[in-house]
């Protein structure tokens, strides 16, 4: 199929090497998956104890209230793709200390918490969630 | 250059090329690429055979500046600088320049896109195969029109049709397949106002599956064809309020009705009895994460096995639906990861039929509002940060190129959306800079955001112009700068032609 020969490239691009997740800095909220969506080696390890995470925050879903959800990438909306949008499946619900500090969906934050593990839903939003980060306290990255 | 005919152009073509042989550069590999070009083309010869099969690919939102992207990260991936790339439908021999505006929109959004290419005329936004003389939402004035659809022209001509998305098979592109509706949003029966006697968008694949104008479905969407009161295979409930679990309806028609990637595999290709494949609630994951569902590719070969055990052909639409989520988040690595996905369906499509009898079609329904930075030596990762041009070489220097404000930046961009260096402050007003710390591995992670200028919480479509590219009976009649309606067109002629 292919007419056109292929000119020879005289070197390939190297790809950048994955990075390893910093020992000291904020984990992402990837890493707290594997690509099934099950927990991972990691969240595993750190279940009940106190954790770093970078994420964007999701639009709250309620005004004065210690719950949000925390996002891997800014929770965009498209008006024509996504009525009645559904949430991805690798996000994190985060249980803050105090009422939420509300920062735009697209500016990088850190969340600091404990690590919870397992089925839950919200008594009062209903909203269900497998992880989540309870006595959170939240910042900018 | 395997054959050459004996034709006038063919002959013509040799004095030209023998010509050549005195110019001092004719012995350069881009001179020698180039004649071999003029050769194939002059070889090309008009297919007027009556098309049996007709498959038309459209990935969401990869206009031709998406497309160029998608070229070089898989050209990239595949170990070379990318540019010089060949996707498999950028060899096909004919193309043409697309216009995808719709009656009311500079910019369109997918429901009037895809109409064009199943009814023929173009429609208003929010419209899917409604003439633009109704309304959007306006009931009463939908259900007075009609309009036939390729899906209904194929049937008649006993053809088999399928659809296949990544995104929900309720979604605007695939419903315009077999669905007509004055909302494109009304994809179950919860969304329809009180009193509108318009069957929402699953009811109407329902139907067209029942009467045999589709046989075979596959993609997302679970949610709008289960009723609320029932959850799925992932515990996520229904959303319908009519009670009906339209899954289990085809069922009773005698269908195979599947939810994940292994019962997919098992299925009962070619038994001329309906397939209901809806793998998410709603839209399928994006290739870069994908578990437990098939791949676009894996999906189109099913439904080719499946379709061609009809002897009088078939009608395939394969719908990349994700490129343009992608790109709505302004994320370009999941946008190029899923645009592989969609070359690897047109590769299956092309290892399983013959240009012989199948026409096969590969556009895109609009642009985004995608841009490129300059001036990048050559091997800059398309995802990674413009790199110095080598004037002692061919690839770049790996040394960022830098803005006025001496920052390093990404090849692409985007003119707006949610990676906007514009961000809300605490008093609501909008400012910010680029960050300096922008390095290429950082910028060529998969969950990296684009910059982008103008800020929205969503990067929006764009009304420049997309390709159509094609090969197979009748393909020749795609060519210089077309409205987008006639795709339908040249379907229809090719599958009725004498
Ligand atoms: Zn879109």
């Amino acid at each position: 199929m292919h007419r056109r020969p292929v000119l020879l490239a005289l070197c390939a691009v190297t790809a950048a090497p994955w990075r390893a997740v910093a020992q000291d800095g904020p984990i992402r909220l990837r890493d707290l998956y594997n690509h099934d969506l099950s927990f991972s080696d990691l969240a595993l390890a750190h279940e009940g104890k106190r954790l770093s995470i970078a994420g964007f925050m999701a639009p709250p879903l309620k005004a004065d209230s210690q719950f949000y959800v925390l996002t891997k990438m800014p929770m965009a909306v498209c008006p024509f793709c996504e009525p009645g949008q559904a949430w991805p499946d690798d996000i994190l619900a985060v249980y803050e200390r105090r009422i939420v500090t509300v920062f735009p969906f697209n500016v990088p934050i850190v969340t600091r918490g404990i690590l919870e593990l397992g089925d839950h839903v919200d008594p009062d939003l209903g909203f269900y969630s497998r992880v989540r980060i309870v006595e959170a306290v939240t910042d900018r990255a | 250059m395997q054959k050459f005919l004996l034709s006038t152009a063919a002959v013509l073509g040799l004095t030209s090329f023998a010509a050549a042989q005195d110019l001092a550069q004719a012995e350069n590999a881009w001179f020698k690429a180039g004649q071999a070009t003029i050769a194939a083309r002059l070889a090309v010869q008009p297919n007027t055979n009556k098309a049996r099969n007709v498959i038309l690919f459209t990935a969401d939102g990869n206009g031709v500046g998406t497309n160029y992207a998608i070229r070089l990260f898989e050209g990239q991936k595949l170990g070379g600088l990318g540019d010089d790339h060949v996707q498999p439908q950028e060899a096909f021999p004919y193309a043409a320049l697309v216009k995808t505006y719709s009656t009311n929109g500079q910019t369109p959004d997918s429901a009037p896109t895809a109409a064009a290419m199943n009814s023929g005329v173009k429609t208003k936004n929010d419209l899917i195969n409604m003439p633009d003389s109704v309304a959007v939402g306006d009931c009463a004035a939908g259900l007075a029109t009609s309009m036939t659809l390729f899906s209904d022209i194929a049937t008649q001509l006993g053809k088999s049709v399928g659809v296949v998305s990544t995104a929900r098979i309720t979604h605007a592109t695939p419903a315009a397949v077999y669905a007509r509706t004055v909302n494109r949003d009304w994809e179950d029966n919860s969304s329809i106002p009180e009193g509108c006697a318009q069957k929402d968008i699953a009811a109407q694949l329902f139907d067209a599956m029942k009467a045999g104008t589709i046989d075979l479905a596959l993609g997302g969407g679970r949610q709008h064809f289960l009723p609320e009161t029932v959850t799925d295979s992932e515990g996520k409930p229904g959303k319908r309020t009519d009670g009906r679990n339209i899954t289990e309806e085809v069922k009773a028609l005698g269908g195979q009705y599947v939810e994940n990637d292994v019962d997919f595999m098992a299925l009962t290709l070619g038994n001329n009895a309906p397939i209901l494949g809806l793998f998410e609630p709603s839209h399928m994951k994006y290739e870069q994460d994908r578990s437990g569902e098939p791949s676009l590719a894996q999906m189109t070969e099913a439904a080719i096995k499946s379709l061609q055990s009809n002897d009088n052909g078939f009608y395939l639409m394969v719908e990349a639906g994700r490129v343009d989520h992608a790109n709505h988040a302004g994320n370009l690595h999941r946008t190029l990861v899923d645009g592989v996905a969609f070359n690897d369906a047109i590769r299956k499509a092309l290892e399983l039929t013959s240009a012989e009898d199948t026409l096969i079609i590969v556009t895109a329904d609009h642009e985004h509002a995608i841009s490129f930075n300059g001036y990048c030596g050559r091997g800059s990762a398309i995802t990674g940060l413009c790199m110095e041009i080598n004037e002692a070489g061919v690839e770049h220097t790996g040394t960022p190129e830098t803005a006025a404000d001496g920052k390093p930046y990404t090849v692409a961009g985007y003119l707006n959306g949610a990676g906007s260096v514009l961000v809300e402050q605490a008093d609501g007003s909008f400012s910010g800079t680029r960050p300096a710390d922008l390095t290429n591995e950082i910028a060529m992670d998969p969950d990296y955001l684009q910059q982008a200028l103008i800020p929205m919480t969503s990067e929006t479509h764009s009304g420049e112009d997309v390709m159509v590219f094609a090969q197979g009976p009748w393909a020749h009649l795609f060519g210089g700068t077309i409205e987008q309606n006639v795709i339908f067109h040249v379907m229809n002629y090719a599958v009725n032609a004498q």
